[in-house]
């Protein structure tokens, strides 16, 4: 009995910001001083968002851009590099795989700076592929890594026939090996969509122009009161947050099976 | 590979032809290497130029005295003289050094019991609706998880509202502002530290764990804790591995913490390495003393990671 009861008394504590966070984005500045932990005050402040939404609508679809572009272009070359890694034979190959591999150690805040300079140089500062084109490059290394681990483990025999047909190694990558790995990508989809979407430090850098900013800097930078008509910049505020959450709660809700699948499948360990 | 003057020497359209039906045939082609190169090629050119050559001027700017604009001079080791004589850098030392010590055993102890406590209920119906609840944190992205927790620790914020509400009052503090316990909190961010991606590995772990093995153990009446201590925590020695190694990785690059939340202070309470080479670099226009830190820290962390595959490696399977 205590498990499930220890389970519960965890799991409301580790979704208390959240509920937090619902509570009183729906409040105005007054009741929540007065009672930040449960809703007290009728009529709910659903004004909040409207005022959130035409705050931060514009970096909101420059974030949703940025981020599937590069989650495409991280699983589409990184599935064939993957492939290639479980699949075909080639000279140097393990040298090739360590070589990217190494990546997963070489940290972000190595590279920060020499690439915001490289970035700049490139001419591609204020713009998207300044940031498209580093976030396909550094989800490279770990999708590679579970791609392999998960393509070595397929069974042979699902080859055999079709090589027997004649197929390429085009052909079984996109009629085999693809359909069978959806729980997979879709997790390394995911866990590249949460890091872009949330990523702050080189878009701060990298788009941080007023008109053309993504999300993490439009609401870091949030606090400047632009709309100061309302009194409720803190509720305000959290509406932003919690508007800045719902591509990933969509994705989450629609996709959690393959998320857990995918986890859960053993390819990733080492 | 085929000298290239062969080729030309071949009439135009027979050459195209072969290549074309070798590039496309089966899996038992000889030049089937050729298609691996190709299906690799692409990773190979975004990492190259977006991870490996970043890397490379890392490397060199750190022996170098750059603002960014004019060509970087060469200072041998001076960066990392002159780091040592800075107490700031000194002091961030000792910040990570501590966050890397509390953080590393907080992000995999509470996963792993909860994993355990999932695993050990009975109905697969109730796991897997433990499993969802949590993860469903995950759908905050970072930034907007470190802004809520700053509404934590605000002085009117929820911390201090709570301890005001249960009796404790006496305990409110200006959590942030208050160089004693400002490091103290970024840390303890994220309570109770049940990340979902640590916890869906590990519970993944004990799920692989073979049926035999825990009967056996139930057989010979192996009690919870010597279980968990016996069989649980070795047998899933590849998933300690990865999160142990990702945690060294990722503890030590907590720059958006302190960059969000405190700006390094009060005073330098919580400049960490990472957060410096920031400072120095993108505030004072200090680039090569900025990479220099990056590089001292990069080194310290390769070794950690190094030493923890070697350790894991040389046990017994």
């Amino acid at each position: 009995m205590w498990l499930p009861a220890g389970l519960i008394v965890l799991a409301f504590i580790s979704l208390y910001p959240i509920i937090y966070a619902v509570i009183n984005s729906l409040k105005t500045e007054p009741q929540s001083t007065v009672n930040p932990f449960w809703f007290t005050n009728w009529p709910l402040q659903w004004s909040n968002f409207l005022i959130a939404f035409e705050t931060i609508w514009h970096a909101f679809f420059t974030s949703a851009i940025i981020t599937s572009v590069s989650v495409v272009g991280i699983i589409a070359l990184a599935s064939l590099s993957g492939y290639a890694f479980a699949r075909i034979p080639f000279p140097a190959k393990n040298v090739l795989f360590m070589i990217i591999f190494g990546l997963l150690l070489v940290p972000g805040f190595l590279t920060l700076i020499p690439l915001f300079i490289e970035i700049k140089d490139f001419g591609l500062l204020d713009h998207d592929l300044g940031l498209i084109l580093p976030y396909i490059a550094g989800g490279q290394a770990f999708a590679i890594f579970v791609f392999r681990s998960f393509f070595s483990g397929l069974p042979d025999e699902i080859f055999e026939s079709a090589v027997m047909d004649g197929a390429s190694d085009l052909t079984l990558y996109g009629r085999i090996v693809m359909p069978l790995s959806i729980p997979i990508m879709v997790t390394i989809a995911i866990i590249n969509v949460v890091g872009i979407w949330g990523d702050y430090v080189l878009p701060s850098l990298v788009m941080n122009a007023t008109g053309h900013r993504t999300l993490a800097v439009a609401i870091v930078s949030f606090e400047a009161p632009k709309f100061a008509p309302s009194l409720n910049v803190y509720n305000i505020e959290l509406a932003a947050y919690l508007l800045a959450s719902i591509p990933l709660l969509f994705l989450f809700s629609f996709l959690m099976k393959y998320f857990i699948q995918g986890m859960t499948s053993g390819s990733i360990k080492m | 590979m085929q000298p290239r003057g062969l080729t030309a020497a071949l009439p135009e359209t027979s050459a195209r032809t072969v290549t074309h039906r070798r590039l496309v045939s089966g899996p038992n082609s000889s030049r089937r290497w050729v298609i691996g190169y190709l299906f690799i090629l692409p990773t190979l050119v975004f990492v190259g130029v977006f991870s490996y050559y970043p890397a490379v001027k890392a490397m060199q700017g750190a022996f170098s005295n750059w603002n960014g604009f004019n060509p970087p001079v060469f200072v041998g080791l001076g960066n990392f003289v002159q780091m040592f004589q800075d107490p700031v850098f000194i002091a961030s030392l000792w910040h990570v050094l501590i966050w890397t010590v509390v953080g590393i055993p907080l992000s995999l102890i509470p996963p792993f019991l909860v994993a355990e406590m999932i695993f050990h209920l009975g109905k697969a119906r109730s796991q897997y609706v433990f499993r969802t609840m949590f993860i469903v944190p995950m759908v905050l992205p970072g930034f907007v998880g470190l802004l809520i927790w700053l509404f934590i620790y605000q002085p009117t914020g929820l911390l201090n509202q709570f301890l005001g509400a249960v009796g404790l009052g006496f305990l409110r503090h200006q959590w942030l502002a208050d160089p004693h316990t400002a490091l103290g909190a970024l840390i303890g961010m994220g309570f109770p530290w049940i990340g979902a991606f640590q916890l869906l590995v590990l519970y993944a772990g004990l799920q692989a764990i073979p049926m035999e093995i825990l009967d056996a153990a139930a057989v010979d009446g192996v009690g919870t804790w010597s279980r968990i201590r016996a069989i649980d925590i070795p047998m899933i020695r590849g998933q300690w591995k990865l999160l142990f190694i990702l945690a060294i990785v990722s503890v030590p690059q907590n720059l958006i913490a302190p960059l969000i939340l405190t700006d390094g202070g009060p005073g330098t309470a919580t400049v960490t390495p990472v957060f410096y080479m920031y400072q120095t670099a993108i505030g004072y226009g200090l680039y090569g003393y900025g990479m220099a830190i990056a590089f001292l820290l990069f080194l310290v962390m390769m070794l950690l990671a190094i030493v923890n595959m070697k350790y894991i490696q040389s046990q017994p399977d």
